[in-house]
């Protein structure tokens, strides 16, 4: 396997509704920046690859508009992923492996705000036949999941209060969480249902932002900088797409994608620093951590999803945020997570070190 | 012939209706398959909120005031009509909007003379590109009040406006463009 690694990570801040961006408008600052911490020209790049969905959008192709802030003048090499960033990320360190460049430059952008209400949109990633007639609440899939978590012993509503404070209150330590506070248990239980057993602050809040990491391979990724967040493994599974069929008190897709990613990195999850999971309600957090055999790590150090989930930039961010704690110096290894799909049901393992395989 | 309404109970029960769809299955080999599901509704009914952004608010605005306004890139000059607000090819900010007339010349155009559903204008009808001039971009838009016939590339062009109480954020508030060469005057 070719050395490549994450040299560089930038956000725009998560905002409940942007309404004075457009695509490019929330990208270009945010590329700029990317690219400037690492003193790398857009002509430098050899490869873009970007992930959103038209869902959001409510316009087909509707990404094409953020070609603008990439300057698709003379034309350039790339490729995008109608799901979350997260996968775009994949596929750029794909192209890297093949060695067919040295730099790619990944971003994401996710619109949650643009929907007026997302419950008419959401039932259309649902199985058109059995499950999207019934339209069942956009929470709904996760409040089973979360109800036979707890009925299952693997839970409790007051665990999931915890994670929640712990969440919110990391959060206000990241400037581009769109919710934060220092909440206490009890005022997070008296919040009220939206999904049971999920209440408000189990439900990641949805927002609009952008998120761009850059990629290098070798020895162009130790010219941009003095530390670099190696990946070292990365895999992606999917479980079956008719949940009925899942146990859906546990994630099979996680577990193989964190075993296969353990394999090509030569270290496990249960051996990383910090891990930031993609957790869009409170219950996916122990369930995650019990797939990837997460034992004494910091969960969500950023705040997570809870704190903000920018739709489909929130897995990249996950990426982002944990190789940002190798490149400052605050992990040695890290374990980012991204989703995509209802309860959990595709998901990816990136396990990233401060050295390069040897 | 028959006629349907005679026979209700046929039309209420298509499956024991022909016998031609019956034959296949008489085949030897070929196994009897349920009747497959061929329609099921589930309408869906989506809202959107479209963010036009800084730079094409800017434009949208000017055509609701009867202005059409471009902006130059301040690195290679071009000028964008309509303008975004990054240029496409350097992405340094757009300088400040000035206004254009609007003339211009019709670089490439086409015929449409095919009807289809939702159709807004009566086939046959003329889109062109049209080069407005000091605008290094081209602007699409309609070309009435000639025949589609006497259309050509080269063909200088004016923009017809909407009435000033009629005028919105749109380009619809330009009628269409129609030909500004004396001989049409």
């Amino acid at each position: 396997m070719r050395d490549v690694a994450v040299v560089s990570f930038a956000q725009s801040p998560c905002e409940a509704a942007n309404r004075r961006d457009d695509m490019a408008g929330i990208l270009l600052p945010v590329i700029r920046e990317a690219l400037g911490a690492v003193g790398v020209d857009r002509d430098d790049v050899d490869f873009f690859a970007s992930g959103s969905h038209d869902f959001f959008e409510g316009r087909t192709f509707a990404y094409i508009e953020s070609l603008d802030a990439v300057g698709a003048w003379p034309p350039v090499s790339e490729s995008h992923v109608e799901m979350d960033a997260a996968w775009a990320f994949a596929e750029a360190w794909s192209w890297l492996q093949l060695g067919e460049g040295d730099i790619a430059l990944v971003y994401g952008i996710g619109r949650g705000s643009l929907a007026a209400d997302l419950d008419q949109v959401l039932p259309a990633q649902l199985d058109p036949y059995f499950l999207a007639p019934l339209r069942p609440h956009r929470d709904a899939l996760a409040g089973l999941q979360a109800a036979a978590m707890i009925d299952a012993g693997l839970t409790s509503e007051r665990d999931l209060a915890e994670i929640v404070v712990r969440s919110l209150s990391a959060a206000t330590g990241n400037p581009y969480a769109q919710k934060s506070g220092h909440l206490g248990v009890d005022q997070v239980l008296d919040a009220p249902y939206v999904s049971t057993p999920l209440r408000e602050h189990d439900v990641a809040p949805v927002g609009d932002a952008a998120a761009v990491v850059v990629l290098a391979a070798g020895d162009a990724a130790r010219r941009l900088g003095d530390r670099q967040a190696w990946v070292r493994g990365l895999d992606h599974r999917m479980d079956t797409h008719y949940p009925g069929v899942r146990n859906l008190t546990r994630s099979e897709s996680t577990r193989v994608a964190a075993a296969r990613a353990a394999e090509l990195a030569g270290f496990g999850a249960s051996e990383v620093d910090i891990a930031e999971l993609h957790t869009e309600y409170s219950h996916a957090e122990p369930l995650l951590a019990s797939a990837l055999g997460l034992e004494r790590t910091v969960v969500n150090p950023s705040g997570g999803p809870l704190a903000g989930r920018p739709v489909t930039a929130t897995g990249l961010v996950r990426i982002g945020e944990a190789a940002r704690r190798i490149l400052d110096g605050r992990a040695g290894r890290a374990l980012a997570h991204a989703t995509n799909g209802p309860a959990l049901q595709h998901n990816l393992v990136c396990l990233m070190s401060g050295e390069a395989a040897a | 012939m028959r006629e349907p309404a005679s026979e209700p109970s046929v039309l209420r029960e298509p499956a024991s209706e022909p016998s031609v769809l019956r034959e296949p299955a008489s085949e030897p080999s070929a196994p009897t398959l349920p009747e497959p599901l061929t329609t099921m509704a589930s309408p869906f009914r989506m809202d959107y909120t479209y963010v036009a952004g800084t730079g094409r608010s800017v434009f949208l605005r000017g055509l609701a005031e009867g202005r059409m306004l471009a902006r130059r890139c301040p690195a290679c000059a071009q000028v964008y009509l309509p303008p975004p607000e990054f240029c496409s090819r350097c992405l340094s900010r757009l300088d400040e909007p000035f206004e254009l007339d609007g003339r211009g010349v019709i670089s490439t155009f086409c015929v449409v003379s095919f009807p289809f559903p939702g159709q807004v204008h009566e086939p046959p009808y003329v889109v062109a590109h049209i080069q407005v001039e000091g605008s290094g971009t081209r602007l699409m838009h309609l070309v009435r009040e000639v025949d589609p016939a006497d259309v050509r590339i080269g063909m200088e062009v004016e923009p017809v406006w909407a009435g000033e109480d009629e005028r919105e954020n749109s380009l619809t508030s330009i009628r269409h463009y129609r030909p500004a060469g004396d001989e049409y005057a």
